[in-house]
This record gives structure tokens, C-alpha cells and sequence, in this order.
């Protein structure tokens, strides 16, 4: 035996045992320090740059940058925990055959900067490759063509070297601190953790876990009123939505620490002894955990929540850039009083063919209040007294065919989800125009989203009435009459070169603005496909910015449920080895494991799903005109992706039970 | 009637440069409603020999039959069943689940099979009454002594009727007032109910409750002691007598 081993080589050699175990870790820590420098790397690269410009988006990009500071925080340190308590029977070793504390606190220290080095070098070379993917995929985001180079930048490099030296300077400190104060004995037996009994639940303990259900069942109620008066001060606001987080937070953590335990300790004793090989497994074991594992529950279902809910709120806004741009400018090009007919002549001329709808508009000042449902009738800071927009049917005629209406009927186009947030009317009831001949009811046949007005010249909605009444209301001195003409392509291909004509005739008028006879409106001729383009360029730093910092949530907490499901398994590993002696076979074994998975996985995200929910539903409109679809696509992503982590986790407890006999 | 039957039982550790026999070609035989020790200095290959007989472990070579099946023939699958149905299990570290009370422990063995939950309940019942644990049967392994743990873990081994017990140091971990208490249990169950034990240990005064004792000793039977028409005293100084011949060398027990 050699004696003088230095301490570096001990170090070695241990590093070199247990390689097995470290794996995880210097995952962890290659992953973190690959998605900071990939992001960081994104302010100084070229492409964004010249493309997106610097100004506001790299402001965005900093306040990201600091939220994943947050994340890898976060992760680094709970993959730090881990490990060192995958260690502590080493770690008492050392110490049982004499080391100091502060030696083995020396050549813990001395192994994670070996650890972190290597991991920040190959993190580094990871994140050169990911950023580039990360820089076409926002490009491609923004529909814009670029060519993107691998760029290494110094800058990046130094910002990733300094904030991973601190955060490794934290972990040796808290592994100096724990070292110190942890006892030899407590320090052997920490694997072998002493499962919390669950012997008796007294009466308070199962009010608590009611409450947890109850906070959280009025939390959703409240969120679902959140809009209902947007007149209130921002106090009020604030306050409610601070009550509804404290409310499904807490009672998450409640639910999960008291009832849970409860529930599955009464199915247990229904059982009366006789459980099932998959009984023992899933209820029991679950059932015993369920203290320690509460907390981490909790954040991985908040977590969960919050990144669903702020990637459906972002998808929102990016999967409705359509349909608002359809909603702002309804026809692929639409002119506005006599101006920019040019552009008719350059389309005649490069061939490109369109319909053209020719629209006669009348600003009548109306009072919509016997319109409204009978609950928004009764709030009086509802401004009723409007300037509707009135078009006659037979202009309409070719783009809705279906209408038919008398003297004195209307149809009412142009309502659609934000326009009901503000202002909620109902079909079979009168709107009351102001004409010269005095207040004249219309009755309104039905209430449609169809779209016939660019939205926000045209606030509201649009009246549709019987051509004879058009003609009468055309010669009363209290209306104005306006033209619009609006025009669709044929064919979908010609967009590209419509889009070029459209650049190079750009033109702009004045337009008084509806109900207000002294201001104008600059317009120009606008184009559907400019619009959505100007759009997708506004949002596309937000919605990369939430994909990207939502990814990383996920895998964070993905890669946390993951460690510790692995280090569950190898904590019962000697009970399966007692089965697997017993003659249980693994796939036996397995199937009670799977029920487990399926709660350790499947219950944070079902919360998660639950809690999301009713977060997009109380504020969806804020954001965006579609909620069905971008809601259950990013659920569905998010689902699929996540479930990747419990396939591991299972993979790995397989591998367990097989290896236990 | 016999019930195990091993030949020529070879157990080879380690791979091709660095190998260790530690069972050279064994031949045993085990009858129905024998109690057999199995006991040798440390290394002797006992818990080796008694796991491969289990078919917790795999041999090198040689055959195994229990109750006519050839261990050797069946697969990983079957060799579960095997060992469910027909074999019961007692350690000396009682391998209990932490997690589940006395009284669920005890119905493992019985919760794969088709037995009705009444047959089940009487099971339990009548085997506990036996080794009378059926005052702590909701407790958990945690709120009870070591002999009642493990006596929990033989009612565990024994509830299922399998047709041959093993038992490997039940009594390693016991102080003697208990490990007496559950010996004697051992012994009056398979006396009562001609239940089939194999047990291994070191200590002269539990393989006394034996019928027959097998010594080990460097992979090998060394000699065999029958019981007879002894009483346990005298078979006690046999065992000892054999041990002094056998150790030569630093016996460890």
C-alpha cells in the first residue's frame, strides 16, 4: 500500500470509481451551463443583430437571461443535493477512518471544480451548436430568411464563466457548511432515511387536507371572475390576483401533504391486509413519502403550471396573429375613400387576380343599451352612445349571400370576443339609431363574428340594414358616409408578388375617425399580409424568449422529478431484492412501479393542467382571438414531452428491480 | 419421499484469470419433512449452497430438482412462480417491508395466487396463532422486537404451504432467549405440520434443533450428523465435537 497518497490523488481515484453515480450530475451541470451560454451567446450574434435589431429585443433578452439564471440556480443546487446525499455514506467513510472535516470538505471542493470545469468546457461547445439552432428557430419564427453562422462570442464565454464560478463557489460552501454540521452517524445513516409513519390521522389533519381542496376549488372560482369588471383600480386587480395564486398554491401544497396521505390510508385499511403485489408498491410506498415529497411536489406542479400557462398565453398571441390580422384588415388589401387605386391598376397590369367589394359605409349615432343582456344593462359606467357603422345589404350581398332582411331588421357583423368582453348584446332585441326624424328602433335578427370592417378604425361592430332604409339614412344630415373597397386574391400564390406591388405603391389618407368630427386618422392602403408580418415581428422575441425559458422549466423540472425517482429507486432497491426472492417476477414488480410513476408523474401534471387552466381562461383575451387549439397543442407538447421523463424514470427502476436479485 | 435433489453442485465466482470454486461438486438430498442444518466456517460456501438450492442464485454446473423439477430447465418466468408456489424464504436480516404492517407482509406470498380472501384470512389466522404474533398483526416492522420481526418473516415463508423452507441465519440477529422461542416454533411446525426446512447457520446450539446437520467445509461435505433418537443435549455435543475436528484452524463461531 502506498502511504503517501497525496490528497489530488484520492480525488482521482474516487472520481474514477464512482463515475457511475457522477453522471447525472455533470449532466445537470452541462445542460445548465449549455442553455445559459446558448442564450446568452443570442445577444451578441450577428443574425439577431441585423435582423431583429438591438434596442428593445436585447433588453428582452437580458430580463431572460436573468430568469434563467433563476432556473439553473435552482437546478444546479437541487442536483448538487442529490448527489451529495447519494454520497453521504462515503462521506462518512472518510471521516469514520479519520479524515478532518475540513479535508473532506477540501476534497469535495476540489472534485467539483474538476467537475464544473470540465462540464462549463463542455457545456460551452454544446451551447456554440444549440445557439444556432436557437437563432434559426426565432428567425424562422419571425418569417424572416437570414443566413446564421456558427458565432463564438468572448463576451458570452466571460458571462458564463463568472456566473457558474459564483454559483460553484455556493456549492462549495453549502457542501463546506453541510459537512460541518452534519454528524458522523447522521452522515452514514442518511440514505437509509427513516420513512415517516403514518399512524393515526387525527381530525385535524384531515380538516386541513379539506381545506387544501376547498382553497383551491374557490382559487379557479376567482380566477373565473377576475374579468368580469375591468373598471376596478389596479389595487383591487392586484389583490385578486395575488389571493387566487396564494390560494392554488397553498392549497396545492395542502392537498398533497395531508390529503393524499389520508385518501390512500383509508383505501389501505378497506383493504384489510390483503393487498395487492401493485398495492404494495404504489399505495403504500406513496403513502409513506408522501411528507417528504410534498414540498417538491408542490414546486414541480406550480412550476408545471406557470410555464403552461405563459407558453399558452405566448402561443396564443402567436397562433392568433392570423385571425387578428384578419380581424384588423379584412380583406387581403382594403383602400379607403379614393385612395390608391394604383394599386388596382398595377394588379390589372401584372396580372394578379382579385375580387374587389365595393362597401358604402354610414356613421349613424346610435344608443345600443336596449340591446344589451340583461346583467351588462344594469352597470351604468357602460358608455352606450356609439357611432355605428351601417352598410346596406346589397353591398354586402356577394360577400355574405345568406342575408335577408326588411324595413326596419338588421343583422349585426363584426362581434367578436373582445367586442363581448366590453360590451355584451344579444340578438331578438332593438338598437336605436338618431336620426333627424328622431330615435328610429331597429331590430336586430341575429348577431354574427362575421368580419366586413377592419376593427380598429371601426370600433365595435358593424349594422346591416335593408336597402331602402340605406338610401333614407343616406340623405339625413346626422350620417357620413365613407368608402371602402376591399380586395381578396384568387389565388394564393400570386401573395408573394401582390406583396411586392403593394411595397412599392404605398399610399396614405386622411380619414376622420368615426364619432369624433374634428380628428383624422392617418390610413394607408393596408395590406392583411403586412399587418400579421408586423405583428409576428413585434411578438417574435416574446414568444421565442417564453419557448425557450419554458423549455428549460420543463426540463428542469422534468430532469428533478426524474433524479429523484432515481434515487427512490435505488432507496428500495432491497425491497424489490425481498419480492424478487419472494419468486415476484419484475415485470410483477414493474406493474405496481408503474402505478406509482403514474401518480408521481401524472398527478403534479394533472394539477398543473388544472391550475394552467384556469389561468389562460381568466386572461386568454388579453392576449389573442383563438384559445381551443394553441391551449390543447401546448398541452399536448408539454404532455408529450414531459412523459419522456417518466418513460426514463421507468426505464431506470426496471433496470433496478432486474439488477436487485 | 425426497423432496430436493442436487448433483454434482459446482459454484464458480470471478471470471477467467481470477476464479474461486466455492462449491465443488456437491451431492445432496433432502426428504420430506427433514429439518436440515447446514453449517462450516465463514467462506465454506453454506450461503451459496443454500441460494443456488433456492434458485436465488444460478450454479456453474450440476443439477437441481425440486419436487421433480429441474431448476436448470426453467426460465427466469417460471423460476418466479417456482419459487412463490413451492418455496418459503427466512433471513437473517428478516426482510420485511418497512412500509406495510405485520399482518401485510405476512399476505405477500398470497396476494399473486387465486386464493379467496376468506382462505387467506384463515391462513394468516391459523399460522400466527402459531407462532402467536396475531396480537401485533397492524403494527409495523418498525413498532416490534426482532423476534417478533422474525417470526413475522418465518409466518411469511410458511403461509403459503410451500414445500420446502429456507432459512439462512434465522437467528443471527436474535438474542438467545428469542432465538430459542422461534427455534422451537421451527421445530414443533415441522414436527406438526412435516414442513421441509433447510436452514443455515453457525451456531452449534440452533443446528441442534435440527434432524440432520451438514458440515461444509472449502466447497465440499465434509461429514453429516443424524439426530436420531438424541436428545438435543447430546446432539448439541456431537455438533460441537465434529466443529473441533473440522476447525483445526480458527473456527469462527
Amino acid at each position: 500500500m502506498v502511504m503517501a497518497m497525496t490528497l489530488n490523488q484520492l480525488v482521482l481515484r474516487s472520481m474514477r470509481k464512482n463515475i457511475k453515480s457522477y453522471y447525472l450530475y455533470v449532466f445537470a451541470l452541462v445542460f445548465s451551463v449549455s442553455l445559459y451560454y446558448s442564450f446568452v451567446t443570442l445577444q451578441y450574434n450577428p443574425a439577431i443583430v441585423n435582423e431583429i435589431g438591438t434596442g428593445r429585443s436585447s433588453a428582452a433578452l437580458k430580463a431572460a437571461s436573468y430568469l434563467l439564471l433563476f432556473i439553473v440556480t435552482f437546478f444546479v443546487l437541487y442536483a448538487n443535493k442529490l448527489f451529495m446525499n447519494r454520497r453521504s455514506k462515503e462521506i462518512g467513510l472518510y471521516q469514520l477512518v479519520g479524515m478532518s472535516k475540513s479535508l473532506v470538505a477540501r476534497l469535495i471542493a476540489i472534485e467539483n471544480i474538476i467537475l464544473w470545469f470540465s462540464a462549463i468546457v463542455i457545456g460551452v461547445l454544446v451551447g456554440l451548436l444549440t445557439s444556432r439552432i436557437f437563432v434559426m428557430i426565432l428567425l424562422k419564427i419571425v418569417e424572416k430568411d437570414a443566413f446564421v453562422e456558427l458565432s463564438f462570442s468572448i463576451e458570452a464565454l466571460m458571462m458564463t464563466v463568472v456566473v457558474f464560478s459564483v454559483l460553484l463557489l455556493i456549492v462549495i460552501l453549502q457542501t463546506a457548511i453541510r459537512i460541518k454540521r452534519v454528524t458522523l452517524l447522521a452522515l452514514i445513516t442518511t440514505t437509509a432515511v427513516a420513512d415517516e409513519r403514518v399512524k393515526k390521522f387525527n381530525a385535524f389533519q384531515m380538516f386541513l387536507g379539506f381545506v387544501g381542496l376547498i382553497s383551491i376549488g374557490y382559487g379557479y372560482y376567482l380566477s373565473t371572475t377576475i374579468l368580469d369588471n375591468l373598471n376596478v383600480t389596479p389595487n383591487v386587480l392586484l389583490f385578486k390576483m395575488v389571493s387566487i395564486l396564494a390560494l392554488t398554491v397553498g392549497g396545492t401544497y395542502f392537498v398533497f401533504r395531508f390529503s393524499v396521505a389520508l385518501i390512500l390510508n383509508f383505501v389501505r385499511k378497506s383493504k384489510k391486509g390483503l393487498m395487492s403485489i401493485q398495492d404494495v408498491l404504489s399505495l403504500s410506498t406513496i403513502m409513506h413519502r408522501m411528507k417528504a415529497n410534498a414540498m417538491s411536489l408542490t414546486t414541480i406542479t406550480v412550476l408545471s403550471a406557470s410555464t403552461l400557462a405563459i407558453l399558452t398565453f405566448t402561443y396564443i398571441s402567436y397562433y392568433s396573429a392570423d385571425s387578428v390580422a384578419m380581424e384588423a384588415v379584412p380583406y387581403d388589401y382594403i383602400m379607403y375613400e379614393d385612395t390608391g387605386f394604383e394599386l388596382v391598376e398595377e394588379f390589372d397590369k401584372e396580372g394578379i387576380q382579385y375580387t374587389r367589394y365595393d362597401i358604402d359605409l354610414l356613421a349613424v349615432p346610435a344608443d345600443v343599451r336596449p340591446l344589451l343582456v340583461k346583467e351588462a344593462a344594469l352597470n351604468k359606467t357602460i358608455s352606450t352612445e356609439l357611432g355605428v357603422q351601417v352598410v346596406s345589404l346589397k353591398a354586402i350581398q356577394n360577400k355574405l349571400p345568406n342575408l335577408h332582411l326588411q324595413e326596419g331588421e338588421g343583422y349585426i357583423l363584426g362581434y367578436n370576443s373582445l367586442s363581448a368582453e366590453n360590451i355584451r348584446i344579444e340578438a331578438q332585441k332593438s338598437i336605436q339609431f338618431n336620426t333627424s326624424a328622431g330615435e328610429e328602433e331597429i331590430f336586430i335578427k341575429e348577431v354574427t363574428e362575421d368580419l366586413l370592417l377592419p376593427n380598429y378604425h371601426y370600433y365595435g361592430f358593424t349594422v346591416v340594414v335593408a336597402d331602402s332604409y340605406f338610401q333614407k339614412l343616406l340623405h339625413d344630415p346626422l350620417t357620413k358616409n365613407q368608402k371602402v373597397v376591399g380586395m381578396e386574391l384568387k389565388e394564393e400564390n400570386q401573395l408573394i408578388k401582390a406583396q411586392e406591388v403593394f411595397e412599392a405603391n404605398k399610399v396614405s389618407v386622411e380619414m376622420p375617425i368615426p364619432g369624433n368630427d374634428l380628428a383624422t386618422n392617418t390610413v394607408s392602403v393596408e395590406s392583411q399580409e403586412n399587418y400579421r408580418l408586423n405583428m409576428l415581428d413585434s411578438l417574435g422575441m416574446t414568444i421565442f424568449i417564453s419557448g425557450f425559458l419554458g423549455l428549460a422549466f420543463l426540463i428542469a423540472t422534468g430532469s428533478i422529478l426524474y433524479f429523484k425517482q432515481m434515487s427512490e429507486a435505488d432507496e428500495e432497491k432491497g425491497t424489490y431484492n425481498i419480492l424478487r426472492k419472494m419468486g415476484f417476477t419484475t415485470n410483477e414488480i414493474m406493474s405496481g412501479i408503474r402505478r406509482k410513476q403514474l401518480f408521481n408523474f401524472g398527478f403534479p401534471l394533472i394539477i398543473g393542467l388544472a391550475h394552467s387552466y384556469f389561468a389562460v381562461k381568466s386572461g386568454w383575451v388579453l392576449f389573442g382571438t383563438e384559445l381551443v387549439a394553441p391551449l390543447l397543442i401546448t398541452m399536448g407538447v408539454y404532455i408529450v414531452l414531459y412523459s419522456i421523463f417518466s418513460i426514463l424514470s421507468a426505464g431506470y427502476y426496471r433496470k433496478v428491480v432486474e439488477d436487485a436479485l | 419421499m425426497v423432496i430436493l435433489r442436487g448433483r454434482k453442485i459446482k459454484k464458480v465466482f470471478g471470471k477467467k484469470s481470477n476464479t474461486q470454486e466455492v462449491l465443488k461438486d456437491i451431492d445432496i438430498e433432502v426428504r420430506e419433512g427433514e429439518f436440515v442444518g447446514i453449517m462450516g466456517p465463514s467462506g465454506s460456501g453454506k450461503t451459496t449452497l443454500l441460494n443456488v438450492l433456492a434458485s436465488i442464485d444460478k450454479v456453474t454446473s450440476g443439477i437441481i430438482e425440486i419436487n421433480n423439477n429441474n431448476l436448470q430447465k426453467m426460465k427466469e418466468q417460471k423460476l418466479s412462480k417456482f419459487r412463490r408456489e413451492q418455496l418459503g424464504f427466512i433471513f437473517q436480516d428478516y426482510n420485511l417491508l418497512d412500509t406495510l404492517t405485520v399482518k401485510e407482509n405476512i399476505y405477500l406470498p398470497l396476494s399473486v395466487g387465486k386464493t379467496p380472501k376468506t382462505v387467506s384470512e384463515k391462513k394468516i389466522k391459523e399460522i400466527t396463532d402459531l407462532l402467536g404474533i396475531n396480537d401485533i398483526l397492524n403494527k409495523y416492522p418498525s413498532e416490534i422486537s426482532g423476534g417478533q420481526k422474525q417470526r413475522t418473516s418465518a409466518a411469511r415463508a410458511l403461509v403459503g404451504n410451500p414445500s420446502i423452507v429456507f432459512a439462512d441465519e434465522p437467528t443471527g440477529a436474535l438474542d438467545s432467549k428469542s432465538a430459542t422461542a422461534l427455534l422451537s416454533n421451527l421445530e414443533k411446525i415441522n414436527k406438526e405440520k412435516k414442513v421441509t426446512i433447510m436452514m443455515v447457520t453457525h451456531d452449534s446450539v440452533a443446528a441442534s434443533f435440527c434432524s440432520r446437520v451438514l458440515f461444509l467445509k472449502d466447497g465440499q461435505i465434509y461429514s453429516e450428523l443424524y439426530k436420531g433418537d438424541k436428545d438435543r443435549k447430546q446432539f448439541f455435543q456431537e455438533i460441537m465435537n465434529t466443529q473441533g475436528v473440522l476447525s483445526g484452524d480458527g473456527y469462527d463461531a
